[in-house]
């Protein structure tokens, strides 16, 4: 039940003491259905902004979103919206079970929505079995975030939003948990638009790389992604990934420092 | 022994212990005569509540009723009103205010009116109860409704949730803590507003063994009576911290650290 994205001329703005600050300015951008996007950028440069306007948690100033032929408003009503935050945000006072099953009572388990996948499944897919039972305080970051995605998995989204959810997590968990990601979202088939600051995750996840550049926020390049899948970890070794790294570095640089790249090339 | 059940006894026995003492102590010192005739010893004030158990257990009932009555009735009125607010935005300060104003009326002014509307009797005295208690209850609620985190009602947004539904899973647990600090501190008033509306003149009540124990010079008395307001008013305040520790199983970061 995936579906396209299509965000044409989105804008954002916010009045603070009287003058405009532009968040978001006229941002265009297009995934297929199923596809796996990706919002890189500075902070400031709106793309927790435009991930929350897609989500409808907050509305565009002007400008069009659609996902297939809807509002992200009755695209949210229809429960197809699937939205992994920057912290878990877990409910405390629910077990992990509970936690995943939270869309199921918000909706009823009589919708359509309902992913074929049942809870315990999901948590077989995340790695948590033998946690069903613990409360979100006895887990550790990274596994609290496991949850989470299980729990956006629990209806069948159409679009799955990630907004940094791995932000806070050491590198070697985070490697593990954007390969377990990738599983899922290959398994479920939903279109993904994932939020983060780093380049090599951003090209390593994605279908197409969204540039975004800051004050005011807009996406300055588009990259697309000639990596097959699955992917795996060697291709992060290959010439193509290398290449594709330098292409979005120097959408987010520019040519300013020819040794900066250099350096941040050794790094990735 | 695990170390946390060493701990629950050593928090447990350590009071004990120390009022133990006390009150050897404070026996002591009356036997030995250091002690001014307005001190009784310990004794001689389990001596007075031996003396008339049934009067006193009566007078302890009515207290008692009394004040389970008006929180009863200032708990359902609170949480009502804390839950229009939580539902009409533009209700909620002229619930607090109102709650504000109703509450700085002095007690003991209310009484004689109360008295002379409804009569002197067992609704007067619940109803002083109740307006000596609510008004924690109220703040607790108020606050706790709107105590859920931003992140939490976002998700439950994007999931577009019914605002019941939003109620029950969110604000109310998200609530608890803070309705059960105000259900905790409101529990020893309501015993406080029942022994204020007896002694305006009731017929039966610890607060009127008090008066008349206090007229009559009769020191033992007015300390019987004391310690079992006292204790009335720990026994509120502990039913509800137990009621807290079993319904609140998960870490809240609202919770008082003890």
């Amino acid at each position: 039940m995936s579906k396209d994205l299509k965000v044409q001329a989105a804008s954002k703005w916010f009045e603070s003491r009287g003058s405009q600050v532009i968040a978001l300015d006229r941002a265009n951008l297009s995934l297929p259905e199923g596809g796996f996007g990706a919002l890189i950028g500075p902070s400031g440069c709106g793309k927790s902004t435009l991930l929350r306007m897609i989500a409808d948690i907050t509305p565009p100033s002007s400008g069009t979103i659609l996902l297939g032929n809807e509002l992200p408003s009755a695209a949210r009503r229809a429960h197809a919206i699937g939205f992994v935050f920057q912290s878990a945000t877990l409910l405390p006072w629910r077990t992990v079970r509970a936690n995943i099953s939270l869309p199921l009572t918000i909706v009823g388990r009589g919708s359509k929505r309902v992913a074929s996948r049942t809870p315990d499944e999901l948590i077989e897919l995340v790695n948590l079995k033998g946690f069903e039972d613990s409360l979100p305080a006895h887990l550790s970051g990274g596994m609290q975030q496991r949850v989470s995605i299980a729990r956006a998995l629990v209806l069948e989204p159409d679009i799955l939003l990630l907004d940094e959810p791995f932000g806070a997590l050491d590198e070697i968990t985070r490697q593990r948990m954007n390969l377990e990601l990738l599983r899922i979202w290959a398994e479920s088939g939903t279109t993904a638009l994932l939020v983060t600051h780093s380049i090599g995750e951003a090209v390593f996840m994605a279908d197409t790389v969204f540039v975004m550049s800051p004050r005011p926020g807009r996406v300055s390049l588009t990259v697309d992604v000639p990596l097959p899948r699955p992917r795996t970890l060697e291709m992060m070794a290959s010439q193509a990934f290398f290449d594709t790294v330098n292409r979005v570095r120097d959408g987010l640089f520019g040519a300013e420092s020819p040794q900066m790249n250099d350096h941040l090339a050794s790094v990735y | 022994m695990p170390s946390w059940s060493r701990k629950a006894l050593l928090s447990f026995l350590l009071p004990v212990a120390g009022v133990a003492a006390a009150l050897l102590l404070v026996e002591y010192l009356k036997r030995a005569g250091f002690l001014p005739v307005t001190i009784p010893a310990p004794s001689q004030v389990w001596e007075a509540l031996l003396a008339n158990p049934r009067g006193i257990g009566l007078a302890l009932a009515e207290t008692t009723a009394n004040a389970v009555r008006g929180y009863a009735v200032a708990t359902v009125v609170a949480l009502g009103a804390a839950f229009v607010g939580a539902l009409v935005a533009a209700l909620r300060p002229a619930i607090y205010n109102l709650g504000v104003g109703l509450s700085s009326i002095p007690l003991i002014a209310a009484t004689p009116l109360l008295a002379l509307w409804l009569g002197n009797g067992p609704l007067t005295r619940s109803l002083i109860a109740g307006l000596a208690s609510y008004f924690p209850i109220l703040v607790g609620a108020m606050q706790g409704f709107r105590a859920y985190e931003t992140n939490h009602m976002e998700l439950f947004h994007v999931y577009s949730a019914s605002r019941w539904r939003v109620f029950c899973s969110l604000i109310l647990p998200s609530s608890l803590p803070y309705l059960f600090a105000g259900l905790k501190l409101a529990a020893p008033l309501a015993v406080l507003g029942s022994l204020t509306a007896e002694l305006t003149g009731a017929d039966n009540g610890i607060g009127v063994l008090m008066l008349s124990a206090l007229f009559s010079f009769d020191t033992k008395q007015v300390w019987l009576t004391v310690l079992i307001s006292c204790a009335l008013s720990g026994a509120g305040y502990a039913i509800w911290a137990l009621i807290e520790r079993v319904v609140i199983y998960w870490d809240s970061p609202t919770e008082l650290k003890t």
